[in-house]
């Protein structure tokens, strides 16, 4: 047994790191800047998101869910949140701002699946990274 | 003509929520790119460039769907 953790170990990590916080992943590997980044733009989309659907997005009878759950922190932590709101002041699923919302909110968690993906190989297989990014 | 001109100008109209794409395809367009790139330089050129093709692409599809619904 080894003090360190194997690279798919730590590529494990990294993909569930990325899962519950967007970002995540990159942080655990010391990628800072792009954490930041991917925090950034998907956080943002979500909030975006809530905002634009007066924060009635995040339905878990819907299916648009399984999308939003890409993004698995920030979605469990507004879930709450947009349920209160939704059961007090009902919603209007024919509301096209509302629509918006929802497609913000499941673009970030897809977004956020190509992320955690990224952290995933590049913890795995650091050997490639040159060879892609130059493509 | 005109009906081409007033298709644009409704598409171009400050209440089309249209207009909510473009942040979201730029941010789409950002993380895409940056999950390919590590150099802020070529994340922003990269993601600069795939932007205008996706809405250059999507604008075209708009054109091209509105003349053929024009045509029957």
């Amino acid at each position: 047994m080894t003090d360190r953790a194997s690279p798919q170990t730590s590529a494990v990590a990294a993909l569930v790191l990325a899962w519950a916080i967007p970002g995540a992943g990159h942080a655990y590997a010391g990628r800072w800047g792009k954490a930041a980044l991917f925090f950034g733009c998907i956080v943002g989309l979500l909030a975006a998101g809530m905002l634009l659907g007066r924060g009635t997005v995040l339905a878990p009878h819907e299916l648009w869910y399984a999308a939003q759950l890409g993004a698995l922190g920030p979605t469990i932590a507004l879930t709450p949140v947009s349920q209160y709101v939704a059961v007090r002041e009902g919603i209007d699923y024919a509301d096209r701002w509302r629509e918006m919302g929802v497609l913000y909110t499941a673009v970030a968690g897809f977004l956020n699946i190509l992320v955690m993906m990224d952290a995933y190989i590049k913890m795995a297989y650091p050997h490639e990274r040159g060879r892609k990014e130059k493509a | 003509m005109d009906a081409l001109l007033d298709f644009f100008a409704s598409i171009l109209a400050p209440s089309n929520p249209l207009w909510l794409y473009y942040p979201l395809c730029a941010a789409a367009a950002v993380v895409y790119k940056a999950t390919k790139f590590d150099e802020p330089r070529d994340i922003a050129r990269a993601a600069l460039l795939f932007f205008l093709h996706v809405t250059g692409g999507m604008f075209a599809l708009a054109v091209l769907t509105y003349l053929v619904s024009l045509a029957f």
